[in-house]
């Protein structure tokens, strides 16, 4: 019962009209970042990044929240009418979607990914309500030596396992770590890494990598290389599901939720095997005259499902987030760097010393998802327009808004040729493929996982045995070596079998 | 040995190399931590040098494995890559000359003209560069307002009025 008065609570602090306004404004800007290609949720939180520094923590979490998960309903719409996933999530989607959208059946395909992003959203967001504060409360017995290693299963799963190549996102977790080792180490409080330039004392910016690596990277990289590319945009019909849609829809919707939720929560965040599973769950359990559609005339189940989990799994990150101050994708460890930026660090303590904007930020949640709904289905014509915005003036106007990001956040110049030199990064990055994520992930976790080390070592007394004496890390410790290898052996054994 | 991915490898490794060379010069006085400052920055060295030297290693030996063709097209538009590069320096050298609204619209122009160039019809037309820079405007100066007046963040100005 306690858990629903701090919700009611919550509710009643997210319902102030300003708040309910930057939940609606975030709902919007994240549908129109998803909406539109080249731009995704992780460039326009960090971007945005710099109001932090003026708005009060509540209102501006809510409204990154808002653009977190709006920017999932809109992705649908760009992957399910243009064929170009928004993000890795929608891929899925993209797939199907677009098949049911060349047969006629937009419409239909929109419908169903909005309201099962609604129904997906609203039980995962029931579930990180309860759930939430009991890992919470487990997590403050956790001490620096279980933290470390949570850090670094989180490290492992999305630099070794997530990803084509675990050589290239090990590169990618180095690089990062070694643009988080920039500045004065915490403990010690020596410089590492200034090269003696006064800026560099603070460690480099968040929002100026996330903004180099993702919206001046994606720039650079369509005038380079994407110019060309001819994208054919298919025919919007009526945003309407008949009784064979709902009744085909809903199962899916229900297992999605099940298969994307527990993804989200784990520290081996990414929305892709959830959607990947689901979608291939749905064709294996799909009747043998619907069977018939996938990847021909495009079945909703496919839409439906890898939708509905790819929403669940998204909200579901806030768990390992607010419980453990543990981010496992782009956007989750930029929002892990507002509350950075307040001085705040999430963690199982965030329940009890910031109650308020903990609760305040879950209950914007379900304000969000109707919002969201409401914007995404009778709108929709309306995001569709934003597709035609030809593409030099949506690349150049996100140069604006990248400029204001940077710069707003430190006041330099010396920032803007900084954020150039990251962009071309993010080009050689992209070019060969070599992941973003343990990058942003690498940098921001990076220095707490050092800070957790270097205090379970002297827990320890300077032993690494510490690591192992005690029966929760001993554990930690098993699964992260379990997560390194299974993969191997399954993939060993599956070679073996076919010789 | 392909030349591009040898090169991806060699900059990994060498960026492995600076950051020894960067370590040894930190202290590793332990305290009661067990190890000291240098002890993260060792152990990312190694393993930059180790990444790049497998990079290198798979370069040499038929190229990156599990390698996806890289999306668009195989070679690139350089003409508008130098547009947008001059575009985004000039940005910074500017901004605090000329202020942010306008040297953001400059920026705005020139990212444009890169675009375009890179679809095959560069627009030098003096219309043409009416046009954006009036979409430019529309765009910078809002969000400059926005940012100084609403939420009262620091951007340049070209006056201290915090309108232009």
């Amino acid at each position: 019962m306690d858990t629903l008065n701090l919700l009611v609570q919550g509710f009643i602090s997210a319902g102030t009209p300003i708040n309910l306004l930057w939940c609606l404004l975030g709902c919007t800007i994240g549908t129109a970042v998803g909406v539109l290609p080249g731009i995704g949720p992780a460039t326009a939180v960090a971007m945005l990044l710099p109001i932090t520094l003026k708005v009060e923590p509540t209102a501006s979490m809510i409204f990154f929240a808002g653009i977190y998960y709006g920017a999932m309903y809109g992705g649908s719409t760009t992957s399910i009418l243009l064929n170009t996933p928004g993000e890795a999530g929608s891929m899925v989607t993209a797939m199907e979607g677009n098949k049911m959208a060349k047969h006629g059946r937009a419409g239909a395909a929109l419908a169903t990914s909005a309201i099962g992003s609604f129904v997906a959203g609203t039980i995962a967001t029931v579930i990180v309500t309860f759930f939430a504060p009991v890992v919470a409360n487990y997590a403050v017995r956790l001490g620096p030596p279980e933290y470390f290693l949570l850090m670094v299963l989180a490290f492992c799963t999305v630099s070794a396992v997530l990803g084509q190549s675990t050589l290239r996102g090990l590169t990618a977790l180095g690089i990062g770590l070694a643009m988080g080792l920039v500045g004065i180490d915490q403990i010690s409080g020596h410089a590492r890494y200034t090269l003696g330039v006064p800026e560099m004392m603070d460690g480099l910016e968040v929002v100026l990598i996330a903004v180099g690596l993702f919206a001046v990277a994606e720039a650079l990289y369509a005038v380079l290389y994407e110019g060309r590319t001819v994208e054919t945009q298919n025919m919007l019909s009526k945003v309407h599901m008949t009784g064979a849609d709902w009744r085909r829809s809903w199962p899916a919707w229900l297992r999605a939720t099940a298969i994307g939720t527990p993804f989200g929560c784990i520290p081996a965040g990414g929305s892709e095997i959830p959607t990947f599973l689901s979608y291939a769950t749905e064709k294996k359990l799909a009747k043998p005259e619907y069977r018939r559609e996938f990847g021909s005339i495009g079945a909703i189940e496919g839409v439906a499902g890898p939708e509905a989990a790819n929403n669940a799994a998204i909200t579901a990150t806030l768990i390992p987030l607010l419980t453990l101050g543990i981010p496992t994708s782009n956007t989750t460890a930029i929002l892990l760097g507002a509350f950075q930026n307040y001085g705040i660090q999430p963690g199982p303590q965030l329940f009890d010393k910031n109650s308020t904007l903990v609760w305040a930020l879950i209950a914007s949640l379900y304000i969000g998802n109707v919002m969201l709904l409401v914007l995404n289905l009778p709108l929709v014509g309306l995001w569709v327009k934003l597709l035609k915005i030809p593409k030099s003036y949506l690349y150049a106007g996100i140069l604006i808004f990248a400029t204001v990001g940077v710069y707003g956040m430190r006041q330099s110049a010396f920032d803007l040729v900084l954020l150039y030199a990251i962009g071309l990064l993010g080009v050689v990055m992209r070019r060969f493929s070599l992941p973003t994520a343990p990058v942003v992930v690498g940098m921001i976790l990076g220095p707490l996982a050092e800070a957790q080390m270097r205090n379970a070592l002297s827990i320890g007394e300077g032993k690494w045995s510490v690591f192992v004496e005690r029966p929760m890390s001993l554990f930690l410790l098993l699964v992260v070596i379990i997560v390194l290898t299974l993969p191997r052996l399954m993939r060993l054994r599956k070679a073996l079998k076919s010789r | 040995m392909k030349i591009e991915q040898a090169g991806v490898g060699a900059g990994v490794l060498g960026l492995g190399l600076l950051l020894g060379a960067g370590a040894t010069q930190f202290s590793g006085e332990a305290g009661y931590g067990g190890v000291g400052p240098n002890f993260l920055p060792w152990v990312v060295s190694a393993l930059l040098v180790l990444c790049g030297g497998l990079l290198l290693w798979e370069a040499a030996s038929g190229g990156f494995r599990d390698l996806e063709q890289a999306p668009g097209e195989a070679s690139g538009h350089w003409p508008g890559f130098v547009w947008v590069s001059v575009g985004l320096l000039a940005n910074a050298v500017l901004i605090t000359r000329i202020g942010f609204i306008l040297s953001c619209t400059l920026c705005f122009v020139l990212a444009v003209r890169a675009f375009k160039s890179s679809e095959g019809r560069l627009d030098l037309s003096l219309r043409g560069l009416l046009v954006d820079t009036l979409v430019g405007l529309a765009i910078a100066a809002p969000v400059y307002w926005m940012f100084t007046q609403l939420l009262s963040i620091n951007l340049p100005g070209l006056t201290s009025s915090g309108w232009l």
